[in-house]
């Protein structure tokens, strides 16, 4: 019996490269128990120490917990396309700004992709794509792949910033991968500060140097801004309230000496609307307090105030507030060129440390040669002026050029902590990402939860390893015993195919896991029943078994393959969580396959060969 | 052991009142449906959630009015277990913000009983319709492939009322997830991405139930004259419903062990494939192949079967 021994062997070599892969996961416990047992941390450092390569070893091979076991973060995030097809274009002009508007707002409400809106966009306005994008004798069509390329460059260039970013955070085994062409997917096992995470994975790390506008420009620009708002307000008081009235507490608040005087605010439209948020020193520096913050932020986004700037400027605000002298927080407003001198990709080196004084937390930068060379020429033309450091698009200090800078080294200060000048260092360090990101999902397991869900998923995989096991055994007596050894079997080779391919186990996992148990004995109870219906039908025990499995296998075969068809299905179109369901599902209904036919198969075989199954053996 | 001794149910003649019962359920789910609607998750929806843990006892109303105060808009509910609650709000990109909001509050104004953020979630509108898209794709999907592997196994009016079958037991579902949306504090029944996963899982077990008795059919009406097929029917059905029962019965228990034990994160789910798995054996005992029996008489046909077979 040739067949024979090639099945013993087969399952030999299965039971083996489960309990291989599982070992690790064994040990791990077992070791990790062992540190526990320890009467003092000091005896338990010890043996850690001493048996550091094997904890570690262990540790690496053994079964992953997935992101809802352990606790941590998961989080998609998304490329925003829209903002890098801008900055692929050019000769912008007001038609392109109306269309990415347009564009902007379909995009949001909609599922389709962004570059068939736009493209759709462009050709309804009946204008080629070609005059913005790339080269004016392309075809819509070769704009459209290209710039498909380009967006799938920027996500996987947005990955890898994003995973430098981690590594340097310093985050245990993240998985990062991407997901269509905008999605970005983040999961971050024990991630405990999930704010400063979130900062640091947030911003798009931007750095530029910018040209201060001359004060007497900065001054003539906020006047013309507030005589054209003044104009405004009495040809719509009327129809909308003004601004001045929402922002009322703001204007109230007490500015610092030197600034021009705040007008008195009523339910009138003001006539110098601008001023009561806006303060202006003697010598051309303007802020706002804190709480009209937000709405000079949207008045300067306005297009009808941007086209009061000059030529090539932008009005930028403070990444940080200053204090005033009675507390309130100001926030300071530039005038900037809108191109900057200088770029962050020239950095070469970043590093926090604490200021000349010791106090304030500052982040130094070096540049590569390039950007020596440029940043030397850049500030001997410019001594005198201020140059404004940049952050995705926040001013955090412009200080006044002293003299030329030969060495390329430039320095950020204005920032708060020396855990933010840290975040600073890393996303600096990583390189800008192509396009800003956003956060569009986020889940956050905390420890304690994980612990919780990790007891009750055992509870519930021994309960219902308990009940069914039990069960075949009352039901069906000695064909009860092949049938649960085949279901441990079952377990063992799940478990060994999640440790083997470093797949990690979660909670829809181990559901997967408890309705694997219920569905795997289906096949032997299929089995069992032909054969008592042959055995009914006076057969001998041998014919029996051998024709029970034979007439059975064809309705095993159909349902398993039904169920591995829809699990499949699950996994393809399904998304995180569900993914893991449908792994184990899948997994386990195929080893149910192996299990069910062969393994009781070669068990009964066994029994029969030594005569210690007879036809009552089947319940 | 044995449930079942012999038996010898007369399904196809009663077949009748099963299509009525069955009608009767899906009418009243799809009221439901129409009527009161479904009660979607995050997944689905977009939005936050914020589960909070506490130490001690504490007062839905009194958490509630402290929330209100802080400014949280949302409504809380109790959640599953003791002592935790569920905040849903909607979507905001800065869960940080949210989380300082409510834990400051919290730790003001309900001193001496210590509390917890065990989980935030939050699913933004874009991915939520995401989301929706790929279930609907992955049931489609599914439902179809399932109908090409049965119709090549078998013949098509087999597959056909298999997958009117699995229909019949998806709705149901979705029907009772209607109905009873909401009625209960310790299963709030919220369509998620897990009661997708249920939805496929209750299409593959509800076919392979289905499988399992035309499997017992085809191998029985080889060359069998139209006349007897009520009785092969029948036969067939009887012969197979114990194994029907008993598998049905060890799922069961494994699903029911899971909906007690495994937390509120998965009872939903456990809820939908108990429910369905039931609905699935009723239906293919009762909806599958008396469906194919009925097309089989009404069109006057012979059985020709694809497959192998048998010794």
């Amino acid at each position: 019996m040739k067949n024979k021994r090639f099945n013993l062997f087969l399952i030999a070599i299965v039971t083996l490269v489960a309990c291989w892969s599982l070992w690790p996961t064994w040990r791990d416990y077992s070791l990790s128990k062992q540190l526990e047992s320890f009467a003092s941390p000091q005896d338990s450092l010890k043996y850690a120490l001493t048996h550091r390569e094997e904890i570690e070893n262990a540790r690496k091979k053994s079964l992953k917990l997935g992101l809802d076991l352990k606790g941590g973060m998961h989080l998609v995030m998304e490329v925003d396309q829209i903002d890098l097809f801008e900055q692929k274009a050019w000769n912008k002009d007001g038609k392109f700004s109306a269309i990415m508007q347009s564009v902007r707002l379909k995009a949001s409400q909609s599922d389709a992709r962004v570059i068939d809106i736009l493209s759709a966009e462009f050709k309804g306005e009946n204008i080629p794509l070609s005059r913005y994008f790339y080269d004016i004798r392309n075809s819509d069509q070769e704009i459209v792949v290209k710039l498909e390329k380009e967006s799938e460059d920027a996500l996987n260039r947005a990955k890898e910033i994003i995973r430098n970013r981690i590594d340097q955070y310093g985050v245990a085994e993240p998985v990062i991968t991407t997901q269509g062409s905008r999605k970005i997917i983040i999961e971050l096992p024990g991630v405990s500060d999930e704010n400063r995470v979130r900062n640091l994975l947030k911003g798009t790390a931007k750095l530029e140097f910018r040209l201060l506008r001359e004060p007497e420009e900065m001054v003539r620009t906020l006047d013309r801004i507030n005589s054209y708002l003044v104009q405004n307000n009495q040809n719509s008081a009327a129809v909308q309230g003004s601004p001045a009235a929402e922002t009322s507490a703001a204007a109230t608040a007490p500015l610092p000496n030197g600034a021009k005087p705040v007008a008195p605010v009523g339910m009138q439209p003001s006539a110098k609307p601008l001023y009561d948020v806006i303060g202006v020193f003697q010598n051309g520096t303007a802020y706002t307090a804190e709480a009209s913050k937000d709405y000079v932020v949207t008045l300067l986004r306005r297009s009808d105030i941007q086209a009061l700037l000059p030529q090539d400027s932008e009005l930028l605000l403070a990444a940080k507030p200053d204090i005033g002298k009675n507390g309130e927080k100001l926030y300071s407003i530039y005038l900037v060129r809108k191109a900057p001198e200088l770029t962050g990709g020239v950095i070469t080196e970043a590093k926090a440390t604490f200021g000349s004084q010791g106090v304030q937390p500052e982040v130094l930068m070096s540049m590569n040669s390039e950007g020596t060379s440029k940043w030397a020429r850049i500030t001997g033309a410019n001594i005198g002026k201020r140059i404004a450091i940049v952050l995705d698009g926040a001013v955090y200090s412009a200080p006044v050029v002293q003299s030329k800078i030969p060495s390329g080294s430039s320095v950020i200060n204005g920032i708060g902590s020396l855990e933010e000048a840290k975040d600073l260092e890393i996303v600096l360090k990583a390189g800008a990402l192509p396009a800003p990101v956003r956060i569009i999902e986020e889940r956050t397991v905390g420890p304690s939860l994980g612990a919780d869900y990790i007891r009750a998923g055992m509870l519930s995989l021994s309960w219902s390893f308990c009940a069914v096991s039990v069960f075949m055994l009352v039901y069906f007596k000695k064909a009860g015993i092949a049938a649960d050894i085949a279901l441990v079997l079952n377990i063992l080779i799940v478990l060994s195919v999640l440790a083997g391919f470093n797949a990690s186990l979660s909670l829809p996992g181990i559901a997967g896991i408890v309705l694997t148990i219920g569905m795997a004995v289906d096949a032997n109870v299929l089995i069992y029943e032909r054969i008592r219906e042959e055995l009914a039908e006076g057969k001998s025990v041998i014919t029996a078994v051998t024709q029970g499995y034979d007439r059975a296998f064809s309705s095993i075969l159909d349902s398993h393959v039904t169920t591995l068809s829809a699990a499949f299905l699950l996994y393809t179109y399904g998304i995180g969580p569900i993914q893991g369901f449908a792994v184990t599902l899948m997994i386990g209904t195929s080893a149910s396959l192996f299990t069910a036919i062969v393994v009781t198969r070669e068990i009964f075989h066994l029994l029969l060969t030594k005569n210690l199954m007879s036809d009552k053996s089947f319940g | 052991m044995r449930i079942f001794q012999k038996t010898n149910f007369n399904f196809i003649r009663y077949r009748k009142i099963a299509y009525g019962f069955s009608i009767i359920l899906l009418v009243a789910g799809m009221v439901s449906l129409v009527v009161k609607g479904l009660n979607y998750g995050i997944d689905f929806r977009g939005g936050s959630e914020v589960v909070i843990r506490f130490e001690k006892n504490a007062d839905v109303g009194q958490i509630r009015s402290v929330l209100d105060a802080a400014g949280v808009s949302g409504t809380l509910k109790q959640y599953g277990m003791d002592r935790s609650f569920l905040l849903s709000t909607v979507f905001q990109g800065d869960t940080g913000q949210l989380k300082a909001l409510v834990s400051n509050a919290l730790n003001d104004r309900i001193k001496g009983n210590r509390h917890e953020i065990v989980r935030i979630d939050a699913v933004g509108p874009s991915i939520a319709s995401d989301l929706k898209w790929s279930a609907v794709k992955a049931l489609l999907a599914s439902l179809f492939a399932i109908l090409l592997y049965v119709g090549f196994r078998f013949e098509i009016k087999f597959a056909t009322a298999g997958v009117v079958a699995i229909f019949h037991d998806i709705l149901t579902v979705l029907g009772l997830f209607s109905i009873l949306g909401g009625l209960f504090t310790f299963m709030p029944l919220e369509m998620d991405q897990s009661i997708i996963a249920a939805f496929l899982t209750i299409a593959g077990y509800s076919i392979t139930d289905t499988v399992v008795v035309y499997d017992r059919i085809r191998e029985r009406i080889r060359g069998q004259k139209p006349s007897e097929y009520e009785r092969i029917f029948n036969e067939s059905m009887n012969q197979t419903l114990s194994r029907t029962i008993i598998t049905s019965g060890t799922v069961l228990l494994s699903v029911f062990v899971l909906f007690i034990f495994a937390g509120p994160a998965i009872r939903g789910f456990a809820f939908a494939v108990f429910t369905g798995i039931l609905i699935g054996t009723y239906s293919s005992i009762f909806v599958a192949a008396p469906l194919v029996y009925d097309w089989l008489r009404l069109t006057n046909s012979s059985v020709r079967l694809r497959g192998s077979k048998v010794s």
